[in-house]
């Protein structure tokens, strides 16, 4: 059985021939993309649908997030979001709160809201907005339910008297110098990990780490995805994590594949070498199954957190001083990149500051001397602060860059007060200029660090507004044709999946993000509005709404 | 007054467990040096060993002289994300602490701040003892001056309370110019003054002259099954100076702690208990 799509307008990424009006498919392959009438050759003699329910829309490839966490995902997803930022979420758009009093309110609200006695999980509290936090605060909400609020970094949280008597927290086990400020139920750096190590029955019980799975799945539904990646298979426990992602992510109601990146220095935790890495990780590929793939990819990391202002910067630094951090000894890095650029892998460096990218490139440039690649896809990941000179050296260096643009909305108002100044905080993610560069560019949500929404992604790289309304670096604007490239064929490109998705063209699978309005020719600023009508994974429709 | 009682612990409470943290940049010779700490004979029984795993990204909690750790759980990263790799710490000294212990020493990554990993050891049951860093006598220049790295190792050595300087015979004019006490590699007094040391303590109280015999400390780590066969070929080709052999192996009946002192060899299989993170066998040998 064929099925001829119609759509308003089929926007394909396929700069050979750019729009059309139909697509035709049979067993979840594209035969043409093009006009209705140039397809009956196909048509003679076979049976046929003419599918019209798009026919008031429009048909674009289907979005691809080339890096985000779903196990990250799948512990989060099941708490109650409070957050400043609004999200888009499929059980309902979270609308921000940016002050103290109505965040008390929503708390009583979830706690009304709640069976009695089950724990209360709140995440998304941030100082900034939602004031001084504190033990006798959430105490005043409930003195009987155990209740979390964790910090939007994911790097602290304050709880309860009731929780620490549900997780046997002693208080007098606590002494001044910990990283524990128990009459404050504030839990922070390795007192974080105490605490989490005593919530683990409740936020990583195998039913609820499966439900959050299935949420997560909702969210990349929603957000208009038909492909992922997941850019650090084994973050938490390989084994558990690969596990639960082929119960949950694999299957006929399973609207999207995913790249399954594994964490390099994981996989050779425990004494092993990086050289026998590549064959630790190509053993992986007996797992694939037809919608989780391994490939010749693997992630490795530079330097730290951009949210924790962990970046490591070239001169001029912060603002205060401080430095940043590395994740790993710059020899243990160039060791790693060795053994898989010697194995013809395709390497993710996580690198968020200046002066990471430039320990990356140095490395990546003594790898081309060593044994010169082509198409070797190397990726440096978040992105977060370059300078004009490294985009030369990216380009020279045949590399490519997915960025997390949201830094830019979320961080960039505070990191030039408070950080490192207006100049380079209006630079960060300097995404036009890669693309003038010819640099193959995409962005991504890190998710959770951001929406799991491609439009919203879009909007921010088109737009360059931060979270108070000002516009950042507004020459480093994409066009709204480059930031849907970044968010379709290049993100294909990036996670290596671009001959089979990611533009529309004879041969590719059926993947199509379906929207109301033209994301090409919209307003700008109501790009992250649009409404994702439904997604098409191989042929087969997942409306969603 | 003691340490312990500067920290303000509870009498009612055991006393928390002191941890010697060794720090240093990567191939600062931290390894080494725990190596021959391990190898000691005077070596306090109770005494916990957490390593890191290749210099970087994470502390593996391998315990060695001590009791077979409860499994692991998976837990949250601490940190952003993607990046988090302080965790695992938090989860080993959970672990650590439901053994009888009487001390930790705790090797930090090759890019860890000591001082950093020092608050980190304020954790509940334990107290941090010292922050002895490992500075490398022939590369110790150079890198002080990396452009990557120059603030960081310079750091590490700032932050020492006792610097142990190793590869003094390939720079045998190297000098640190600093104030904190330093000892050579090749000192008579590093083991004891090491496992004595105490943050702000003067050296002279914990100097011991005790000559002991040399012993070493080898890992072997399972990557796949193994037959039982296999597993007693195994056993008999380490035999040479080896006495003592503990660790946790997977044969095709199932995992199973293996324990051998001199020639009397032990084999149980493991029932009813989650799986170590990391399978392997430990090898004390005299050298
Ligand atoms: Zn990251
Ligand atoms: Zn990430």
């Amino acid at each position: 059985m064929l099925t001829l799509f119609k759509a308003r307008s089929v926007i394909t990424m396929n700069p050979s021939m750019p729009r059309a009006s139909a697509v035709l498919v049979r067993d979840g392959i594209i035969l043409e993309v093009g006009e209705a009438e140039n397809m009956q050759p196909w048509l003679q003699g076979q049976q046929y649908q003419i599918d019209e329910q798009f026919a008031e829309q429009i048909i674009c490839p289907g979005f691809i997030d080339p890096h985000l966490h779903p196990s990250m995902a799948a512990v989060l997803l099941p708490m109650e979001f409070v957050t400043a930022m609004r999200w888009k979420l499929p059980w309902g758009e979270i609308e921000p709160v940016t002050d103290a009093k109505t965040f008390d309110q929503r708390m009583q609200e979830l706690h009304a809201s709640k069976p009695a006695h089950e724990p209360l999980f709140i995440w998304g509290y941030h100082e900034l907005w939602h004031g001084e936090m504190n033990k006798a605060r959430i105490n005043a909400v409930s003195e009987q339910r155990p209740i979390v609020v964790w910090h939007r970094s994911f790097h602290e949280l304050y709880m309860n008297d009731a929780t620490m008597r549900m997780a046997g927290i002693d208080p007098a086990q606590i002494k001044p110098g910990m990283q524990i400020d128990i009459d404050n139920g504030h839990f922070f750096e390795v007192g974080l990990g105490f605490a989490i190590n005593r919530l683990n029955p409740w936020i990583l019980a195998p039913e609820r780490y499966a439900e959050g799975l299935q949420r997560l799945k909702q969210v990349v539904h929603h957000g208009g995805h038909t492909s992922i990646g997941d850019l650090a298979t084994g973050l938490f426990n390989f084994d558990t994590e690969a596990k639960a992602l082929a119960e949950q992510l694999e299957g006929d109601d399973v609207p999207f594949r995913t790249r399954l990146v594994v964490h390099g220095t994981r996989l050779t935790q425990g004494g092993r070498k990086p050289q026998e890495g590549p064959e630790l990780a190509a053993a992986l590929m007996a797992r694939n199954s037809h919608r989780l793939h391994f490939g010749k990819h693997i992630k490795l990391f530079c330097d730290g957190a951009f949210c924790s202002q962990l970046a490591q910067l070239q001169e001029p630094g912060y603002i205060d001083g401080h430095h940043g951090e590395w994740l790993a000894a710059p020899e243990e890095l160039e060791r790693h990149i060795r053994a898989y650029w010697h194995a013809g892998y395709q390497i993710h460096v996580h690198v968020t500051g200046d002066l990471g990218v430039e320990l990356t490139l140095d490395i990546l440039q003594r790898m081309q001397d060593e044994k010169p690649r082509f198409n070797h896809g190397f990726t440096l990941e978040h992105f977060g602060f370059s300078t004009p000179e490294q985009i030369r050296r990216i380009a020279a260096l045949g590399a490519q860059v997915s960025a997390n643009v949201y830094y830019l909305h979320e961080l960039s108002d505070s990191y030039a007060s408070a950080g490192i100044g207006y100049e380079r905080a209006s630079q960060m993610a300097r995404l036009g200029s890669c693309f003038a560069a010819g640099i193959n560019t995409t962005v991504h949500s890190d998710f959770t660090m951001a929406p799991a929404e491609p439009l919203n992604s879009m909007w921010v790289a088109v737009n360059r507004e931060n979270h108070v309304g000002h516009v950042m670096g507004a020459a480093e604007r994409l066009t709204q044709q480059q930031a849907l490239q970044a968010i379709t064929i290049n993100a294909a490109h990036a996670i290596g999946m671009a001959d089979i998705t990611g533009s529309l063209r004879a041969g590719k699978k059926a993947d199509f993000t379906v929207l109301a309005e033209d994301p090409l020719t919209c307003d700008p600023m109501a790009l992250r509005d649009l409404d994702v009508v439904a997604t098409v994974f191989e042929g087969k429709v997942f409306p969603v709404k | 007054m003691s340490d312990n009682d500067a920290m303000g612990a509870n009498l009612q409470q055991p006393n928390p467990v002191p941890i010697t943290v060794i720090g240093g940049y990567l191939g600062a010779g931290k390894t080494t040096l725990i190596n021959r700490l391990l190898a000691q004979p005077t070596m306090p029984a109770g005494t916990a060993v957490l390593v890191n795993d290749f210099g970087d990204i994470n502390i593996d909690a391998a315990l060695i002289k001590s009791a077979s750790p409860d499994g692991q759980v998976i837990g949250l990263s601490n940190g952003c994300i993607c990046c988090s790799i302080s965790d695992d710490l938090s989860k080993a000294l959970d672990q650590l602490s439901n053994l009888p212990l009487q001390r930790v020493i705790m090797e930090t990554s090759g890019v860890a701040e000591p001082a950093r990993v020092w608050q980190h050891c304020h954790y509940p049951g334990f107290t941090p003892q010292a922050l002895i860093v490992v500075v490398d006598a022939e590369n110790f220049r150079s890198q002080s001056k990396d452009k990557y790295v120059g603030q960081l190792v310079n750091a590490q050595v700032d932050q020492a309370d006792l610097l142990i300087v190793s590869k003094m015979d390939h720079n045998p004019a190297f000098q640190l110019r600093r104030l904190t006490a330093q000892l050579t590699t090749t000192d008579p007094s590093l083991l004891a003054t090491v496992l004595g040391w105490t943050r702000r303590h003067p050296l002279t109280a914990t100097l011991s002259t005790t000559k002991t015999a040399s012993f070493a400390a080898r890992t072997w780590y399972q990557q796949q099954a193994l037959s039982l066969e296999e597993l007693y070929a195994l056993l008999d080709r380490q035999a040479e100076g080896v006495y003592r052999i503990k660790g946790w192996v997977e044969i095709t009946a199932g995992i199973m702690q293996v324990d051998r002192v001199g020639e009397r060899l032990t084999l149980k299989p493991m029932e009813d208990r989650p799986v170590p993170a990391q399978l392997g066998l430990v090898f004390i040998c005299s050298t």
